[in-house]
């Protein structure tokens, strides 16, 4: 009986966080930070921060296939082939396996990757991070989309800069109503047929261009040295995880600072399973979990759960959790669970050689490229779908492999593959997604080898990012020609599907009205007020920009607002 | 996440624009879920292996600086077709082998058989136009070929390609022919000098 009691009791805690990914690992810091004892539920394995980043020190010929795709790994790792890099040698150990963690693709296919360790995608996010502009938070509402976000950007706009001081964003400030300025650590440079291509497209098309903002330490501050981060090193060898913690992640920055309050713990191999709704207080009062080696079963108590496992995993766990007030899942009064799938639209662009600056070189491998904020339906601009989108690209010279479409071969062939090349430049669109009801995941009926039901995925492009692809096509190439570039060739992809930029967003909406949302306006499920989701899952549009920024605010305001609501005893 | 820099680290990892075979290849792997597949193994026979470190030594032969052989590239060749290749790419290779066994190349001088090479690299121009290849761009730095999936990419193509894979990522010919700076610790703006080799990474 005692031992039973000291078993409650040592997995009882004030906060259950599910999930140790991006936004996870900022519930963790937030809410630990505010005198809450936090459990970290990480499906995944252990990945410790610098020892466990293994292929980050390795020097090319270390990697047997220097790099490429095995065709065991290939067949393994089937979805993640779709991205066209995820699978390489360098980074392949930080990606889930396909075979072992099936999905069912049922119309339009989805492209699912997912990375369950310590940190989960932090680890392999693209660290591009921009701010929702004004419109973005009003847009539905105008144009009768889906519903209106509960919040404005002045509701976001403080964390947004308290989140950047903490992570470290290193961007130019442009006072662009479209790209509203972050908090800034120094930009990186430009190199000079991008400071060319900047200056021709703002003179000839009134474009701005700006050097990509991204989470990276350009000049480390004492809240960053403190939890043990240090300079970008320009390597650029982030997806293998960067000893240096040059780059914001959970391991690097928000988990270091939630474990030195002392009130953290880790919980590895844990599948949260479902959530145990209490009929009695209406309230979840805790988690379910299977030990993914050993597959116990075991659960955790909290007065309050953060659900940050991510879009589609974050939404799967609430549907799988039935009660008799709740038999269609947790909080799905209005059916909206796993619907309205976003992404950001990709695989389209331009790209040019660029002729000249033969004797312009860099040092270092930046870890960023340019980025072109959205001009489409943007002011007096008017298009025949609605929305728009970002581009990034940059310039860089030809290395060696330009060899293999080269003539010629022998010793001064040889020779001058070991001098720079010729530049080039590109750019590719990431589009805005529209959300629709019909692009949704459902739980299937097969099982997977934990007992959980397989998700399957009904989800496909819509008249209006089509006809924008024509747009992110086009404008692309004009920008290039703008600037003089030659040899203009533009893409557009017939074969990508929604998940292919893992933006993964939607999938329980915020909302004001609980007939038509999962989430209020604090990011709590409308009726059960002591679960918060604050990752992808909670968003009512995708905007074009990459969204991570925004999932961290999310975070960092609803852990506020629930630390809030404890005190005054409303959870 | 940013596709471009993910994509552009690929084919940076890669020494550039790879335009490719190799991604052409990899494509095709992806689409053929089928696992019988796998059981393609890929061996050489011992003229075959000499030939192949011949012709890999014609297209980055030692000088100054060590060649392909000094690089261990002849066995990485192997080694990569019978990994990451498939059934369409063995035989148009080992096709290539036999074309050059016919020729008598190993018992040939130095002169006669860059001529012999260059007739194939010349005749393997005119066979990938043939093949009607198109180019798809993936991403900003990477370009997929597509073509009927049954051919393989032509011999010369796959040679050249995992030759220069072999060497410029090797210990060997990283260190003889370029700047290595694994850490640079910082990013700037610099003007190139005549005859300056290209940092790599």
């Amino acid at each position: 009986m005692n031992l039973n009691i000291d078993a409650i009791k040592n997995q009882t805690f004030d906060a259950i966080v599910i999930g140790s990914g991006i936004s996870g690992g900022w519930a963790a810091k937030e809410l630990t930070e505010k005198g809450l004892r936090v459990a970290v539920l990480e499906r995944g394995r252990e990945i410790k921060h610098i020892e466990g980043y293994e292929t980050t020190l390795k020097d090319p010929w270390e990697f047997a296939h220097r790099g490429r795709v095995t065709n065991m790994a290939a067949e393994e790792y089937w979805a993640n082939m779709r991205t066209g890099y995820t699978p390489g040698e360098e980074h392949r150990y930080l990606f889930e396996n396909d075979k072992q963690n099936p999905y069912i693709e049922k119309k339009g296919g989805f492209d699912w990757i997912r990375a369950y360790h310590t940190g989960g995608k932090s680890l392999l996010w693209g660290r591009q991070s921009y701010r929702l502009n004004k419109s973005d938070f009003e847009a539905n509402l105008k144009e009768g989309v889906g519903i209106d976000w509960p919040i404005r950007y002045e509701d976001l706009a403080p964390w947004y800069t308290y989140v950047e001081k903490f992570a470290g964003i290193s961007g130019q400030a442009e006072g662009l109503d479209v790209l509203p300025d972050s908090h800034f650590l120094p930009a990186m440079a430009m190199t000079a047929p991008e400071t060319h291509f900047k200056n021709a497209v703002k003179s000839k098309l009134g474009r701005p261009v700006t050097i990509g903002r991204v989470a990276h330490l350009t000049k480390p501050g004492p809240q960053h040295t403190a939890v043990g981060r240090a300079s970008c090193q320009y390597r650029n060898k982030c997806m293998r995880g960067c000893p240096y913690g040059g780059y914001f992640s959970s391991l690097s920055a928000t988990l270091p600072a939630a474990a030195r309050t002392g009130r953290l713990t880790m919980v590895h191999n844990a599948i949260v399973s479902e959530i145990i709704f209490d009929e009695q207080s209406q309230k979840a009062k805790g988690v379910r979990v299977i030990d993914q080696n050993t597959l116990a079963v075991k659960e955790y108590y909290a007065k309050i759960i953060f659900v940050n496992a991510g879009a589609i995993p974050s939404a799967s766990i609430l549907m799988n959790s039935k009660s008799s007030r709740f038999p269609n899942g947790l909080g799905n009064d209005s059916d909206q669970l796993g619907r309205n799938i976003m992404d950001h639209h990709l695989g389209v662009g331009a790209s040019a050689s660029v002729e000249g600056f033969k004797d312009d070189y860099f040092f270092g491998n930046r870890p960023n490229g340019l980025y072109i904020p959205r001009f489409r339906n943007w002011g007096k601009d008017k298009r025949d779908y609605l929305r728009g989108f970002g581009y990034q690209g940059g310039a860089s010279r030809a290395g060696w492999g330009r060899g293999v479409g080269m003539d010629g071969f022998g010793a001064s062939f040889k020779e001058e593959l070991t001098q720079p090349g010729n530049w080039s430049i590109g750019f590719g669109g990431f589009g805005e997604i529209l959300p629709n009801e019909n692009n949704r995941f459902t739980l299937s009926d097969q099982k997977d080898k934990w007992g959980l039901p397989v998700l399957s995925f009904e989800a496909e492009f819509g008249a209006n990012e089509l006809k924008m692809r024509e747009d992110m096509m086009n404008d692309a190439a004009e920008m290039l020609e703008a600037a003089g570039f030659k040899n203009i060739s533009t893409y557009n992809s017939q074969t990508t599907h929604i998940g292919l930029g893992i933006h993964e967003m939607g999938t329980a909406r915020m909302g004001r009205d609980p007939k038509t949302s999962v989430l209020n306006k604090n990011n709590q499920v409308h009726a059960v007020k002591n679960v918060f989701m604050t990752d992808g899952a909670a968003m009512v549009s995708a905007s074009c920009v990459n969204p991570s920024l925004t999932y961290m605010a999310l975070t960092a305001r609803a852990a506020d607002f629930a630390v809030n609501e404890l005190k005054k005893r409303n959870l | 996440m940013n596709r471009r820099d993910a994509l552009s680290k690929v084919a940076l990892l890669l020494g550039g624009t790879l335009t490719g075979p190799t991604l052409l290849a990899m494509s095709r792997v992806a689409e053929a879920k089928s696992a019988q597949s796998l059981g393609d193994t890929f061996a050489l026979n011992e003229t075959h292996r000499k030939i192949v470190a011949e012709v890999a030594e014609h297209i980055i032969p030692k000088t100054t600086t060590p060649g392909a052989k000094d690089a261990g590239v002849p066995a990485f060749i192997e080694m990569m077709l019978n990994d990451c290749y498939k059934k369409p790419e063995h035989n148009s290779f080992v096709v290539g082998l036999v074309e050059l066994e016919k020729k008598n190349f190993l018992a040939q001088n130095h002169d006669a058989q860059v001529a012999i090479l260059k007739q194939v690299e010349a005749d393997t121009k005119e066979l990938l136009k043939a093949y009607n290849i198109k180019q798809v761009k993936v991403g900003d730095n990477v370009d997929k070929e597509s073509m009927d999936g049954k051919l393989g990419v032509p011999f010369w193509r796959l040679m050249k390609e995992l030759t220069l894979l072999g060497y410029y990522t090797s210990e060997v010919g990283i260190k003889a022919s370029f700047v290595y700076e694994p850490v640079p610790g910082k990013f700037v703006l610099t003007k190139l000098k005549p005859g300056q080799k290209a940092y790599q990474y």
